[in-house]
């Protein structure tokens, strides 16, 4: 059956198609990162995908997979009713008729004609140019759409614009430059904003840091630049929309290619944002999880050659916020749906323009609004690594992580192993995050506001507590005295090293703190979170307050005086009901 | 790298993912720890090949396919290490052994401990201490007397690893040892913890001298109870129906010798726990898994009726008259 022919049409191509600059006079970098060459290698990474899936699925029973497919895509399609739609459901509808009377060697032509489409669907692209530019322009940009004055003696005194005050980078950042030569390294954060890419991104541009390949979701690619951007920095694109089995395959084992072949990834492991605000206590690590399959491939290929096969090192990074673009939203969805969570949220303040406006603008006056911290990087089997990148045991010995994929000595394949090793890693990142957490001045008022609002109103539920607009007030400087009593304790955490407290709050004073975090709500949020009403402070907006707060949620009881133990108890069991 | 490494079909690698299983002859296998069940475990792994011992004492098998030694590194050369110490050392010895050790190895243990009051098991012990994560927990009715008389039983490996359990299978199943698999690790090393608790109960109550209707209904109820706790710590419930726990304690009620079960008498009996302890022998720790589970029930809000009478009675808090009342007085719900 022939594969349906594309239809032309300018403006669709410029909003979905990949745009790609010409290719004359592109110099070839020599000894750049592996990504610099990914163009020439593009086909046959498609053609491995598809020839790996397509045997992959023999061994089904490939008439029912089709079929599968077929029924899911047509339900798919038929409710999309776009280009896709008229150029596939013909196809689709076909394959359903014809389907019981095919030969398998007709099925297996089927089947590689949809992986391969697929495959080329799913297919980033990476343009040195493209990225070079954006290395030097998109900060400035952001600086400039925040504070163009600014931007203006920035670029008379350095080439690097601006954006440093608003990111700051901490946690082991050298370590990393260093593995990143020695073995292929995947990027795992925490994932609260859609803004956490760009963060990354511009943190491994700023560090030096090689560009990462990473799935974004096919939602972000209806922007026509930042589709252009994506499309060109390595993004490879995720249709969430489609169900099917092979699908799933197609993205599963294009991940494990591209990993296999060296690529630095890129990966939220928690799979969509947090919407309470918690760090993530439960991954799943879905596209992640593959590269430990890639390893297992690498190490049987490099001992057939009687080599070591090179190293995959995990780094997990905290990405923390003083303020969250989509706290109102993600807060709103994750009571709603009491941790249910709606895969896609589509109107949220990540598609309003003046949303933007008003939280960059804010984030500007705040300083280092966002820190990034950068884990200790591990091992696919949860091991810490040294510099060299070789794994360590518990006892400080150095072992060799082959042996994890390997029966009797011989490295060997097997699903049902790495998807233990998978479960696992994820636990261990929690861990790995939970410690590498930086707490915002934001954070930390929210929590000691809404533990008072906790002790004051027992009995009562979470959705009772939120509802509790602006109905308790609590003497400021009983506040002040809690709020120093807990960043005490937090800090003898911090001490041993339990978790991180952001800059300002080693030095903020009491006041100064609450009026960091109280401008910056007011100056972005819509809703007032607390506000100071003589020397009283009001309880505003429990909802936001609660999404603050959240990151603490782990270290509740532990931070909490004696007479607010109860409260602290009630909040660390919050931990236990939601992602 | 050249690209036509990556190519489509030159070996192995290209074989679909999940062609792999190797059914190879029977792993090499060691026994960490020479207490009771560690002798029994040796014997019945000694039936199907070599079995290295490890033990701090001298010691001495008349089977020549048993070979004891103290040297720990020579551990590193088997495949299948089967743990038999007490939880109470576990941390000391793992430590140790964990310096011999690397990914390859395949760990499991017999233990019925809990570690901590996060009620912690065996196997997170293992993974901090040694580099070894593939892990399994073998438990169910399986006794000493069973292993080494080969009287017809079944066992449960809980592992989220096949090898592991095809290399238990390998090493001790047979003809009248069934050994069954489940993924839930952790719902089998707290059902083998928890049902101590359990069996301690049945022995109190046997004891008191109630009757079968009312030690059916604890039993049940007793386990209802310890899979609320296990669901909570993400087991699955399943499990606690299994030979892990259900099974393990239909066989007391039919006479097993469990320890537990005497530690439950003693203490009906009016000894004091650390009296009632001697009195049981064995390494066990029914008493403090009463206060440990109590204390957890409370902290995560669980219901935990049978450990927190035990718990309270153990520690002096409440008759056993009381502790029965109290029981009997609580509100009713559905099953």
């Amino acid at each position: 059956m022939p594969q349906p022919e594309p239809k032309r049409s300018r403006i669709r191509d410029l909003l979905t198609k990949p745009i790609r600059l010409p290719q004359w006079f592109t110099e070839r970098p020599a000894g750049g990162p592996r990504i610099f060459s990914f163009n020439d290698e593009r086909d046959q990474v498609v053609g491995e995908v598809a020839a790996r899936v397509v045997g992959q699925c023999l061994g089904e029973h490939l008439e029912i997979l089709l079929n599968e497919s077929a029924h899911k895509e047509i339900e798919r399609l038929e409710k999309q009713r776009d280009d896709e739609a008229r150029e596939w459901l013909g196809f689709w509808r076909t394959v359903v008729r014809t389907l019981s009377r095919m030969s398998e060697s007709e099925r297996r032509e089927i089947l590689r004609q949809v992986v391969e489409s697929m495959a080329r669907d799913v297919a980033g692209n990476f343009d040195p140019r493209v990225y070079h530019f954006a290395q030097k322009m998109i900060p400035g940009m952001i600086a400039g759409v925040m504070n163009p004055k600014q931007l203006a003696r920035d670029a008379i005194s350095s080439h690097k614009v601006g954006v440093e005050r608003l990111v700051s980078i901490t946690g082991h950042v050298e370590q990393l430059t260093e593995l990143a030569k020695i073995g292929t390294v995947i990027v795992v954060p925490t994932h609260s904003s859609n803004l956490d890419s760009l963060a990354i991104g511009e943190s491994l541009a700023r560090q030096d840091l090689p560009p990462v390949v990473y799935g974004a979701g096919k939602n972000l690619f209806t922007n026509p630049i930042i589709s252009f951007f994506m499309h060109n920095l390595g993004a490879y694109r995720i249709d969430r929309r489609i169900k099917s089995q092979i699908y799933k395959d197609v993205l599963k084992t294009y991940s494990a290619v591209m990993i296999e072949r060296g690529y630095h990834s890129l990966f939220f492991p928690g799979g969509t944002r947090s919407r309470s605000g918690m760090i993530e206590s439960r991954l799943k690590l879905g596209l992640a999880g593959t590269a430990i399959e890639a390893y297992a491939r690498n190490a049987i290929r490099a001992r057939s050659r009687g080599e070591q096969p090179t190293p995959i090192f995990f780094v997990p990074v905290t990405i923390n916020y003083a303020l969250v673009l989509e706290a109102e939203s993600l807060i709103e969805d994750h009571l709603k749906e009491a941790g249910q969570a709606r895969y896609i949220i589509e109107d949220d303040e990540f598609s309003q323009l003046d949303r933007w406006l008003a939280f960059f603008k804010r984030l500007t006056t705040y300083g280092a609004a966002c820190v990034l911290r950068y884990g200790q990087a591990i091992d696919p089997f949860g091991n810490l690594v040294d510099r060299q990148g070789r794994s360590l045991a518990p006892d400080g010995r150095v072992i060799d992580p082959v042996s994890y994929v390997s029966r009797r000595g011989e490295p060997c394949l097997d699903p049902a192993r790495d998807a233990a090793y998978t479960r696992e890693l994820g636990q261990t990142l929690v861990e790995h995050y939970r410690r590498e957490t930086v707490i915002m001045t934001t954070q930390l008022v929210a929590h000691v506001l809404f533990r008072k609002l906790v002790h004051e109103t027992p009995g009562v539920d979470l959705f009772g507590r939120v509802r509790r607009r602006g109905e308790i007030t609590w003497a400021f400087d009983a506040y002040v005295r809690s709020y120093l009593e807990t960043r005490d304790r937090l800090r003898e955490l911090a001490n041993a090293g339990q978790v991180h407290l952001n800059s300002y709050l080693e030095t903020d004073s009491a006041e100064r703190a609450f009026e960091r975090a109280t401008s910056a709500w007011d100056g972005y949020h819509t809703k007032t979170v607390a506000r100071l009403d003589g020397d009283q402070i009001v309880l505003e907006d429990p909802g936001l307050m609660l999404y603050y707060q959240n990151r603490l949620v782990p270290f509740a009881e532990a931070i909490a005086g004696e007479d607010e133990q109860r409260a602290a108890r009630e909040i660390a069991a919050l931990g236990g009901l939601s992602r | 790298m050249s690209p036509t490494e990556f190519g489509v079909s030159p070996n192995r690698v290209d074989t679909p993912y999940d062609d792999h299983l190797i059914t190879g002859p029977r792993p090499a296998v060691a026994v960490v720890g020479a207490g009771r069940f560690g002798v029994a475990l040796a014997r019945a792994a000694a039936r199907t090949g070599e079995v290295l011992v490890w033990s701090r004492r001298e010691l001495s098998f008349d089977e020549p396919s048993i070979r004891v030694t103290s040297d720990l590194a020579q551990l590193a050369g088997a495949e299948l290490i089967l743990l038999a110490i007490p939880s109470r050392y576990a941390g000391e010895v793992l430590t140790d052994v964990g310096h011999h050790l690397d990914g390859g190895h395949l760990l499991v243990h017999v233990s019925r401990g809990l570690l901590d009051d996060e009620l912690r098991t065996m196997s997170h012990l293992i993974k901090t201490v040694t580099p070894c994560r593939r892990v399994g927990a073998l438990a169910g009715p399986i006794s000493a007397e069973l292993l080494i008389t080969s009287t017809p039983g079944a066992g449960v490996v809980g592992s989220e690893f096949p090898e592991i359990l095809e290399a238990v299978r390998a090493t001790i199943g047979s003809p009248t040892l069934r050994i069954y698999d489940s993924d839930d690790l952790r719902g089998v090393e707290l059902a083998a913890a928890l049902t101590g608790l359990l069996l301690f109960t049945i022995g109190f109550a046997q004891r008191v001298g109630f009757g079968p209707a009312t030690i059916g209904a604890l039993a049940t109820r007793g386990v209802a109870e310890v899979a609320r706790i296990g669901r909570a710590l993400g087991a699955r419930v399943e499990t606690f129906g299994g030979l892990a726990c259900f099974g393990d304690l239909l066989a007391a009620v039919a006479g097993s010798d469990r320890p537990e079960l005497e530690l439950g008498r003693a203490i009906a009996d009016g000894a004091s726990p650390s009296a009632a302890l001697l009195h049981a022998g064995g390494n066990i720790e029914g008493i403090e898994v009463a206060r440990r589970v109590a204390e957890f029930g409370k902290r995560r809000k669980i219901r935990t009726p049978l450990a927190d009478v035990i718990s309270a009675m153990v520690g002096g808090q409440l008759t056993a008259a009381d502790a029965v009342r109290k029981l009997m007085v609580r509100d009713v719900g559905s099953e």
